[in-house]
């Protein structure tokens, strides 16, 4: 515990991460200790780069949009709050919250997850995932295997399906409603991260 | 003792089908009654001569009094030798008994509504048994260890591991092997040591029975059993996560349970068990399931690796498939390690290299006959189970067999709220108390404590009737009372049913966006979870595990291809049931894909130069992209309704539809090839030539076909009546988003036409379908192609 005691104290804001994230100190140790691991240079920030050092992630066919979603709009690095609060997104949400419509979704809300596994897909942040955006995932998903008809065929079915209002994108509206059968509490949760 | 056969004239009087349903009930059920004496009457002791009981005239006929005078008697016209084939007449008519039985009951409708089929069937055998004991012949001993476990057991263990959904199976597979484990152990002990106890207590005059057999009889009793499971969960459809709980644990707790079985077995002689037999029961435990485990992958890796192979001879393919799996299941009980988790794992293992290689129709042998197996199997033994119970020596003892029924409940109860208190600190999704109290409650016995039972030796065991009876008592108070009582409950409760199978290409592609997006979030937390082993075996398996498994080239095609090609397909099959006209509220087959078939388009100039090549080569290809496309899709089974197939409205009219849209095709192609020779437009539809053109022919069926589904309005496409063309603009309207008019008066480029051509024109070509008489492609040709979950 005294090992904890001290890093935690080393943290600045470190009560303020905690309230808003809902990590527990235990967590944010953890995840500072990873943290500083992948900060090789020491600088106290992450970059791309430091990102890019972890090999499976290279392999992953949509790592690069993720390293991306670690670095809000302009900046080149990220601190350790940003890092923990996207992390706390996989956070699995509390069963027993109160469900108060006045206070703001918590990060770890089935919305919030949804919400941040859109904003992967919409890179260009309009708040519609155009058909060109779709296009993209798929290509990078499907790697190469296939031809570029099938995968426009594919796009254009996946609008289809999704679009209610005809307007040629997927809204987040709509990204949710398609999502309604799924538990996405399940799938986007890390158990660690409790 | 005649045999005798009812008068059939009664049921020509009858109307109702319940009438006649339950006359065919009491009809067999004499028959087996009567036959069945016989031949248990004719059957042993040839050697007794002096033996009278029963059936005599038939041995009188055959002259079996052998002597040394040999008599000249007549030359025997027709004789009747039913000791010949008693045995294979006997399992054949058990089995007719079963499958008349489960005809008799989906004709009944209320009936199998209030009362599991299970339990009908327990009353047919206590029916069985009941009539053969009362013409007072010994009723044969059905239930049989060995024909247990080495011929009915294991077909409905295969389609089980066959068809086990994989994903939500592991993704719950530490809750499992909680139940299944540490739950059978918990019940085991429970049950045997609180029965000890009550055994000891005065005035039971149970004193004599000790604690070993206690707790063997514990361990007999506590397994879940999966016969029973899978016969009554069916029927409720509740949801996907409680049914694999309570199945899984079904399946894996064999393994316990042949643990303890042999410990207590072994020991119940010397009396008493050393920490040391305990240490070595807990290994014995590790060997028999990781032991049947890896019999069960060896076998299942040959039989996909034969699959490759089997390009040649596609007839024998899901031989194959059979009969490894069954010799995994022998392998394994050979060394006494659990042929069920053996059965299992191979059927796991080698079904996704197996689909990828067999072809079409293979694919469905196998699903048909496992299903067929596993269904009469299933019949056979709980007929059995009753015709048993009046067979068996009973040695009733109230004390004993209500206390084993109170404790078994009891003891469920508990293991599992206790066990789930536990496994919800480890779950993301957490067992609810509804949740809690069916996997209780659904916690079935069977056969298999039966035939467990039976196993006992006599003499190391002398209570082992007491014991019998106890069992057969909990499996009836579980299967009838439990298994009647789930469905409603369920209901009360609320219970979450299962999902409508129906997935839309959304869900797949974010699902496996969002598996993606965890592993990676796993990579950068440094995590070694769930996703990131998930995702290292995909990788492993498809660098290496498919390219050695997999014929051909179908190694490399990826799942969401697959799956997308199977919707646009199946939304293409709906549509043409439709009749073509009708828009349809979800997303339609677009254009787009439909184009995407098509090879690279020619532009109209250099067509109109090279028709003659251009279409018989264009025809090839699309015949090509098409039946290679279309053989590709197969609904994946996701039901869990062992006994009703997943309704395939497609599968039947599938190489028919296929014939038709090819013939279709390149009758579209030699209309062209008329209209560009003769240089005249066309012939609108009503106009006299093809008016008489279709006149001439018989209105096609196939183009007649009225839409299934309700409240859609359906337009029955006529092709004589000069209504046709309302019909054509009605297509034409569906068929105009994004693309031009295309009318049958206009046939301008060649690609608009590949277009009309693979879209439904059903007024148009029939008449001249006739004319031309093109044979289209034969048959042959769609049987190579393997096919593709």
């Amino acid at each position: 515990m005294g090992s904890t005691n001290s890093t935690l104290s080393r943290i600045p804001n470190v009560e303020e991460l905690m309230q808003e994230t809902g990590f527990t100190p235990a967590h944010i140790v953890r995840l500072y200790d990873r943290f500083e691991a992948l900060d090789k240079e020491k600088t106290g920030h992450l970059r791309p780069q430091d990102f890019g050092a972890i090999n499976r992630l290279a392999m992953n066919p949509i790592g690069d949009r993720i390293i991306g979603s670690f670095f809000s709009t302009g900046q080149e690095t990220v601190d350790f709050h940003s890092f923990v609060r996207i992390l706390a997104h996989f956070r699995p949400a509390d069963k027993n919250r109160p469900k108060d419509p006045s206070m703001p979704q918590p990060v770890n809300s089935r919305t919030s997850k949804l919400k941040f596994a859109f904003q992967l897909y919409d890179q260009d942040k309009d708040g519609k995932i155009s058909r060109a955006e779709l296009l993209q995932v798929l290509r990078s998903m499907l790697e190469m295997q296939v031809t570029e008809e099938q995968l426009e065929s594919i796009a254009d079915r996946t609008i289809q399906e999704a679009d209610l209002d005809k307007d040629d994108a997927i809204s987040f509206e709509e990204f949710r409603k398609s999502l309604e059968k799924v538990n996405i509490d399940h799938k986007m949760s890390i158990r660690f991260l409790r | 003792m005649e045999p005798r056969i009812p008068s059939h004239r009664s049921s020509y009087g009858l109307e109702s089908f319940l009438e006649r349903g339950l006359l065919l009930l009491v009809m067999l059920i004499f028959l087996e009654g009567t036959v069945l004496t016989l031949g248990a009457a004719s059957s042993p002791d040839i050697s007794a001569q002096d033996n009278t009981g029963g059936g005599d005239d038939q041995r009188g006929i055959e002259g079996r009094h052998g002597h040394a005078n040999y008599t000249k008697k007549a030359f025997p016209v027709l004789s009747l030798d039913y000791r010949h084939i008693h045995v294979p007449f006997e399992i054949s008519l058990w089995v007719l008994l079963a499958s008349l039985m489960k005809l008799g009951f989906h004709l009944i409708p209320r009936l199998s509504s209030i009362v599991p089929e299970s339990c009908l069937l327990i009353v047919v055998g206590l029916l069985v048994g009941g009539l053969i004991k009362l013409a007072g012949e010994e009723v044969p001993p059905v239930l049989d260890s060995n024909l247990f476990f080495l011929c009915l057991l294991p077909p409905i263990i295969l389609d089980a591991g066959y068809f086990l959904p994989i994903r939500p199976f592991m993704e719950n597979i530490g809750t499992i092997l909680m139940f299944a484990v540490v739950g059978t152990l918990w019940n085991a002990f429970f049950v045997g040591g609180l029965l000890y106890a009550v055994c000891q207590i005065e005035g039971t005059y149970l004193s004599q029975v000790e604690l070993l057999p206690c707790l063997l009889f514990g361990s007999i009793i506590s397994a879940v059993d999966p016969v029973a499971v899978l016969a009554v969960f069916e029927e409720i459809h509740i949801n996907e996560l409680l049914h694999i709980l309570v199945f899984g644990e079904s399946l894996l707790n064999d393994a316990v349970t042949v643990v303890l079985y042999h410990l207590f077995e072994e020991y119940s002689d010397a009396g008493e068990v050393t920490p040391m037999d305990v240490v070595l029961g807990v290994i014995c435990f590790l060997i028999v399931s990781l032991g049947g485990i890896a019999v069960g992958t060896i076998y299942g890796i040959l039989a996909a690796f034969t699959s490759r192979f089997t390009s040649h001879t596609r007839v024998i393919e899901p031989l194959f498939v059979f009969v490894y799996s069954y010799m995994a299941y022998l392998s394994a009980e050979m060394f006494h390690l659990s042929g069920i988790m053996a059965l299992i794992a191979c059927g796991a293992v080698m079904r996704p290299y197996v689909e990828a290689n067999i072809s079409h129709k293979s694919h469905t042998t196998v699903k048909y006959f496992l299903k067929m197996w596993s269904s009469v199997s299933e019949t056979l033994i709980f007929i059995f189970l009753g015709v048993a119970t009046v067979a068996g020596p009973h040695a009733w003892n109230w004390t004993f067999v209500s206390v084993t029924v109170i404790l078994c409940l009891v003891s469920r109860v508990i293991g599992v709220v206790g066990l789930t208190f536990i496994i919800n600190k480890f779950r993301i999704v957490k067992l609810t108390t509804k949740d809690q109290f069916i996997v209780a409650y659904g916690g079935l016995r069977g056969a298999i404590a039966f035939s467990l039972g039976y196993l006992l030796d006599k003499d190391l065991f002398p209570m082992r009737t007491m014991f019998l009876t106890a069992i057969i008592t909990e499996i009836f108070f579980t299967v009838f009372v439990q298994g009647m009582t789930i469905k409603p409950l369920v209901d009360l409760l609320a219970v979450k049913k299962k999902q409508e199978a129906k997935r839309s290409i959304n869900e797949e592609i974010h699902t496996q966006f969002l598996d993606h997006l965890l592993t990676g979030i796993e990579d950068i937390c440094g995590h070694y979870g769930h996703h990131h082993w998930k995702d290292k075996l995909n990788r492993f398996n498809k660098k290496y595990i498919k390219k050695c498994l997999i014929a051909g080239e179908r190694y490399k095609e990826p799942q969401l291809i697959a799956f997308y090609h199977k919707m646009e397909f199946k939304q293409a099959i709906e549509l043409v049931e439709s009749g073509g006209g009708v828009k349809l509220p979800s997303a339609m087959p677009s254009q787009v894909s439909m184009q995407n078939i098509q090879p690279k388009k020619l532009p109209p100039a250099v067509a109109e130069r090279a028709l003659p090549q251009f279409t018989k080569g264009r025809e090839e290809e699309i015949r090509k992209i098409l039946r290679s496309n279309l053989q590709k899709t197969r609904q994946r089974l996701r039901s869990y309704n062992r006994h009703t197939l997943v309704a395939d409205p497609f599968e039947d009219g599938w190489n028919d539809f296929i014939l038709k849209k090819q013939r279709m095709i390149e009758l579209e192609k030699k209309v062209r090839l008329m209209s560009n020779y003769l240089t005249v437009p066309a012939a609108p539809p009503d106009s006299p030539t093809m008016c008489r053109a279709r006149l001439a022919s018989d209105p096609n069926a196939f183009y007649n076909i009225k839409a299934s589904s309700d409240g859609v309005p359906t337009i029955q496409v006529d092709l004589a009546s000069p209504q046709s063309p309302d019909s054509v603009n009605m297509l034409n309207e569906f068929s105009k988003r994004g693309a031009t008019d295309q009318g049958l008066g206009q046939r301008e480029g060649a690609d608009r036409d590949e277009d009309q051509g693979l879209m439904m024109k059903p007024s148009s070509n029939p008449g001249l379908m006739r004319c031309l008489s093109d044979p289209g492609p034969s048959n042959e040709d769609e049987e190579d192609e393997p096919f593709l979950p």
